[in-house]
């Protein structure tokens, strides 16, 4: 198992909390991530994932700071003490 | 100046702050809290990377249109209706580009800074829906 900080923003904050660890199964994929996240609030999954466990479009998924962003960004890899921030589309200005 | 705030500002001071002699044109963008009903707005930031993200809109805008000065403010916290939200200050050589330069950056900011809005009126509350939802 490895330990992953999380931050989430706006309504994935309400849901889920501001910043908080998971524990997820090596090797950790963004799937796995996105996964153990949404479980922390019964009503959480179907908020990042749809109905096929794909990570909806329109969560914006960064690590480090970093965008993570593709077709492929479910396998994204994800190490120990990475830092995931998780958010909806901004409405700023 | 890219700052994100919890304070206000006041935008004629920063207007002088921005004017000198080698620009010809500055154009200012003003965002305002739009009273449609609402007790409050309360905004949000995931700050670290709100403020990553307007430096690199502020050196595309100068990469693009030439523009010679930035300053984006973006205040935070609990705001009513006409509070100031926002203030954008480009200043370039000519007119096209600082209006140009300031058009770019706020539909920017609308489109990739992490920054949120919730309303509060009577009835409730909601998060204001991205324009790139």
């Amino acid at each position: 198992m490895v330990t992953i900080k999380v931050r989430a923003f706006a309504r994935f904050r309400e849901l889920f909390g501001d910043s908080f660890e998971i524990q997820v199964s090596t090797p950790a994929t963004m799937h796995s991530v996105i996964q153990a996240v949404g479980k922390r609030n019964e009503r959480g999954l179907p908020e990042l994932m749809d109905g096929e466990g794909k990570i909806i479009r329109s969560v914006i998924i960064l690590v480090n700071r970093e965008r993570i962003t593709g077709e492929r960004r479910e396998e994204h890899s994800v190490a120990g003490g990475d830092e995931v921030a998780i958010y909806p589309p901004v409405a700023g200005g | 100046m890219i700052q994100i705030t919890r304070e206000d500002f006041d935008v004629s001071e920063l207007l002088s702050e921005a004017r000198n002699s080698e620009m010809g044109a500055l154009v200012s963008f003003l965002g305002v809290v739009r009273d449609d009903g609402i007790q409050k707005m309360e905004i949000e930031a995931y700050e670290e990377v709100a403020r990553q993200e307007l430096a690199r809109i502020r050196d595309e805008a100068i990469a693009r249109f030439g523009v010679r000065r930035v300053d984006i403010i973006h205040r935070i916290g609990s705001l009513l209706a006409g509070d100031q939200i926002v203030l954008i200050i480009v200043g370039a050589s000519h007119r096209k580009a600082a209006f140009q330069g300031c058009e770019y950056i706020i539909d920017q900011i609308k489109e990739s800074v992490p920054i949120w809005k919730k309303e509060y009126t009577a009835h409730g509350s909601r998060w204001v829906p991205g324009e790139h939802e």
